[in-house]
This record gives structure tokens, sequence and C-alpha cells, in this order.
């Protein structure tokens, strides 16, 4: 019994054509997986949040008189007034993103002890970093407005 | 052969509850061999086992049934809580309420929530202790090194299963923990603050971290899950059954062969006593060139009924043991989350104190070095330690300094769990607990 070449030929075009359609299906399937895959990390992380606005406006500046210390509890800001200008301090504490509270030497931490000058620098226990300053901008109709999105060096004041 | 007739419909119907109970079961309970060995091959939930067991595998003193009780307290508390979902609802709004319902109105509303919280703490602390057997009898030694790997990844998703549902009661203890536990991963360098906004939804814990939390909790994580520990049994399988010492398979009372073969074979590498010539088919070969059949020594029993009634046995005192905590302890439910103040402390959930704890000494190594190194380490272990020596037994000598290590590793972590959970007081102080 003999078998023809057309035969092989045959046979060797079959299995060249079952190789591609393996091949394209393989690379063609882990392409669309690396697609899917970063796609859901643009999907995970929301453009919008539902929670607090990160952008929020706070009042005329002349509702801050000079020394004014206004902890807003539901933001996590203290405002503050002082010869140079406003500023928002954060409230969240940086070592383990607990709310500080408002002493008199400056923000004390209830959770972990954390300690910070009236400034937001450290004075003791475990936090890593000063507090974070936020930007402020005048918004057209003169109300000032905090952007928690944006901190800001520590030190930087809005003019008023 | 006769030909059947019709019975007739009023037999049908008489001889109906027999005949479909025999539909159901095709096989009586076994009271012979051959029926016990059919065990596996007839029924679908029993065929996870094989049809006979080692005997060392049902030493109760060498698995201590950790695996057992760890699959026991995950099947509870997939029966909690799919029950629990029927009333909960995951909004700021309502969680906390449908909280107080459940202890208030439902109808076993309070044993249920008790069940599912003490079995969660149960599972964490059940799966590790699962991790230290293996460890201490060198099980994760060749050719299991694979399966070890899985068990770790299982420990993970039992740590993030647990923390997940933490959040869900929206109580202060919930969101604190949670606030703190996801700010640890915040210090993850470079990553670490888009994984937290990623994982939360948002800049702080609210309602899109309670809905995240709610779906990682009920359907993605059960259900990576339950596959991995179906591959994690299957592993078991494939890789031989459970660890056992080299020599239990060769008992001096059980010789393999007959003395007339064994004479014969006599000179011949000391493999080859074991081995016959012949193959079965491929049903009888499970790996090698050579059939089980006959050429294993035979120190196994019937899974039916050893193996499956030690099981039902662990899982009998799994659920006892759960029941009475349950009823004797009530799970914590305190005010409603309040965003605006933090308890004095606030603490992570018990299993993280340990973290959270070197986190107050040093925040990145405390809460992303040392944890990476270790889990690295727990991965790595079977490929770095390859030495034969020392399998199937507790505390081998020939295994001194990996036992050593081991125990210190442990005792290290216990050690900055019990301090964070009980003498770190107001301002993560260090206080007495009595």
């Amino acid at each position: 019994m003999t078998v023809s070449t057309e035969r092989i030929q045959d046979r060797a075009a079959t299995v060249t054509r079952r190789r591609a359609l393996a091949l394209t299906s393989v690379f063609g399937l882990l392409g669309a997986g690396v697609v899917a895959g970063l796609s859901n990390l643009l999907f995970f992380r929301p453009r919008v949040t539902y929670g607090e606005p990160s952008r929020f406006r706070i009042g005329k500046p002349e509702a801050f008189p000079l020394g004014t210390r206004l902890p807003m509890t539901r933001q996590r800001v203290t405002i503050i007034r002082t010869a140079a200008g406003i500023a928002a301090i954060s409230n969240t504490c940086t070592h383990l993103g607990c709310v500080v509270a408002t002493t008199d030497v400056g923000f004390a931490c209830p959770c972990h002890g954390s300690r910070f000058d009236p400034d937001g620098s450290v004075l003791g226990g475990p936090a890593p970093r000063p507090l974070s300053w936020f930007e402020l901008s005048l918004s057209p109709n003169g109300e000032v407005e905090v952007d928690t999105s944006k901190p800001v060096p520590q030190g930087s004041y809005l003019k008023v | 052969m006769t030909t059947s007739t019709n019975p007739g419909f009023v037999t049908n119907l008489l001889q109906l509850p027999r005949n479909a109970w025999r539909s159901l079961f095709r096989n009586p309970l076994p009271s012979s061999d051959l029926g016990r060995s059919q065990t596996s091959f007839s029924n679908f939930f029993l065929h996870i086992h094989p049809v006979k067991t080692h005997v060392n595998t049902l030493r109760p003193t060498y698995t201590l049934g950790l695996g057992m009780a760890a699959l026991s307290l995950f099947v509870v508390l997939v029966i909690t809580g799919m029950l629990l979902m029927f009333y909960y609802v995951p909004s700021v709004e309502q969680a906390h309420n449908r909280m107080l319902d459940l202890r208030g109105t439902v109808a076993f509303g309070s044993l249920l929530r008790n069940m599912h919280r003490w079995s969660a703490h149960g599972m964490v602390a059940v799966v590790f202790l699962h991790l230290c057997r293996v460890f201490f009898t060198g099980s994760y030694k060749a050719p299991r090194e694979f399966n070890w790997v899985l068990g770790v990844v299982l420990l993970l998703l039992t740590f993030f299963l647990s923390f997940t549902g933490y959040l869900l009661p929206w109580d202060q203890l919930a969101y604190w923990a949670i606030t703190v536990g996801t700010a640890i991963a915040g210090y993850a360098p470079f990553v670490g603050e888009q994984m937290r906004f990623v994982l939360l939804g948002d800049r702080i814990v609210g309602q899109e971290a309670l809905i995240r939390f709610y779906v990682l909790h009920v359907a993605v994580l059960p259900a990576v899950l339950t596959t991995l520990i179906a591959v994690h049994f299957w592993r078991i399988r494939k890789d031989g059954g459970l660890s056992r010492p080299e020599d239990s398979n060769f008992p001096e009372s059980q010789p393999a062969y007959p003395q007339a073969i064994a004479a014969k074979l006599e000179g011949l590498a000391p493999l080859a006593k074991t081995q016959k010539t012949k193959t079965f088919g491929v049903l009888g070969m499970v790996r090698g060139p050579f059939s089980k059949i006959g050429n294993t020594p035979d120190n196994t029993v019937y899974s039916w009924p050893n193996l499956f009634l030690g099981e039902l046995f662990c899982f009998a005192v799994t659920v006892l043991g759960v029941l009475v905590v349950s009823l004797l302890f009530a799970a914590p439910l305190e005010a409603p989350a309040d965003p605006t103040h933090p308890p004095n402390p606030s603490k992570a959930p018990w299993y993280f104190l340990g973290l959270q704890e070197m986190v107050s000494y040093s925040a990145f190594w405390g809460g992303i070095g040392i944890p990476t190194l270790m889990v690295l380490g727990l991965i790595l272990l079977p490929y770095l330690d390859r030495s034969p020596k020392g399998v199937g037994v507790w505390f081998s000598r020939e295994r001194l300094l990996a036992v050593t290590l081991f125990i210190l590793f442990v005792l290290t972590n216990l050690v900055l769990i019990i301090i964070g959970t009980f003498f770190r007081g107001p301002n993560w102080s260090l206080v007495l607990p009595w």
C-alpha cells in the first residue's frame, strides 16, 4: 500500500492550517485578555467619586477674620487665617488615615498618638509626614474654593 | 431471556417509591469490600476520595484534622453568609440598621450572624494552623511544592475575605478598622495610594468602599476561593495523597510480595521488588509505567467508611464548636460608623494587628516590606528547602534548623498580634490589659 504524495501534502496543509488557527486563537485571546485587563484597571478607577466632593466653597474671605482656626469635620480640613492669608490644612492623619483633632498646640491624632504643630509639622508619634496643605483659589463669585485633590507645599497661603 | 411485560399502572404506582429510591442510589450501602471499593466510582460526591486511603492519613495526631476543619468552617460560612444576604443591604444608610434588625427582629438572626462572625475568625486561625502543621511535618517537600504555594494563596484569600467582610456591619469598629487597614496598604511604594483609591473607590471609606467590599466579599472572592480549594484537593490526590514517612509504605508485617517471589527478585534493585513487569490498563496506572494494582504494598484501608467517617466526625466537631461559641458569645456591634470621630485607639482586625504594631515603628517596613518578605518567603520555601529528609514526621530532628526558624517566625507574629490586641491602649501607648 502506498500513500500518494498528494495525500501527504494535503495532510501537511491541514496541519499548517490547524496550527495557524490555533496560533491565531491563542494570541488573539491573549491580546484580548491583556486589553481587557488594562481596561479593567480604568474601569475600577472611578472618574467621579460619589462621596464628599474634593472641591468645595467655604465662603467669602471676609468670613475668616485674622486668627481663625476652623475645623470642618465633614470635609476633613481646617481653615486657618493668618497675616499671610488663608490656608486649608488636611485633618487626615498621615499615619493611618484617622481624623486628627484640633488642640491648643496644633493637631493630635486620637488613633495612634501622632502630634502636629499648628502648621501640621510632626511634633511626635508615628506619623511619617506633616499634614497636607490644599490648594485654595478664589471662585468667580468671590468665594474661597478648596481643592483637596491638589496638595500644595506647606506655607502656601491664598493672599486676600 | 423472557419477554418482560408491562406490570401495569397500579403496580408501577405501588413500586414508585422503591424504584425512585433505586434510581437515585444505584448501590445499596456497601457490605462487602467490592461494594466499599465502588463507593468512589458510583457517587459524585464521594469520588473526591480514592477507593483506598493510607493508614497514616487517618491518624488524627498526624493531620489534627485541620484541613478538614478549615473546609468545614468555609461550608458554615457559605451557608450562613447566603442566609444573611437575604436581609443585608450594602448601603451606608441601611447597613447598620439591618444589623440591628438581625439582632432584634429576624428569627435566628443573631445566631446566624454570630456563627458567621466566629467562623470567619476561626477560619483565619485554622487555615494558619493548617499551614503550621504542613510545615512541621515537612509536607511541602517534593512532589507537594505547588500545593503548598496554593495553600499560601488560600491563606491570603482567607485574610482578604475576612477583611472585606469586616466592613459590612458599618459600625465604628468596621469603619475605622478598614480605614486603618487600607491605610497600611497605602504605604506600598509607587502604587500604594492608587491601590487604596481603587479598592475604596474614593479617597475615604464611604458608600463606594462598602459596595466594592460587598461584591468582593459575596461574589468574587468566594468564587476564586472555591475554585482554588478544588485545585488544592485535586492536587492532594495527584501528589499521591497526604505526606507520610518514607518507610510507611513497607511495613515488615505486610510484605509487598509473597516470600517466594521476593526470593527470586533477590539481588535486583530494591525498587524492582515492588514492580511487576506486566502493565495494566490505563485505569490501573496513576503515575509511572507500572500499575499500582498488586504492586503497592497494602498499607491502605477502604476510604469508605474509614476516611469518610473521620471527615464526618471532624465536620461535626467543627460545627458543634461554632454553635457552642455562637450561643455563648455575641458578635460585637458598636455604634454606627461616624467618619468624623475615630475611636481611640483605632485598631485593624486582629490578624492584621501584628502589621499595625510593626507600622507603629516603621510605616514602610512594617506595612509593606516585612509582610511582602514573609509572603515571598512562604511561597518560595518549598523551592529553597529541597532536602527530602524528615517528611511525614512532626518536628523531625533532621529538620532542626527549619523547624526552629519557623517556630520563631510563628512566635514573632503571635507576640506582635498579642501586643497589638491587648497591650495597646489610647494613643497606641503601652497599657496593661488587666
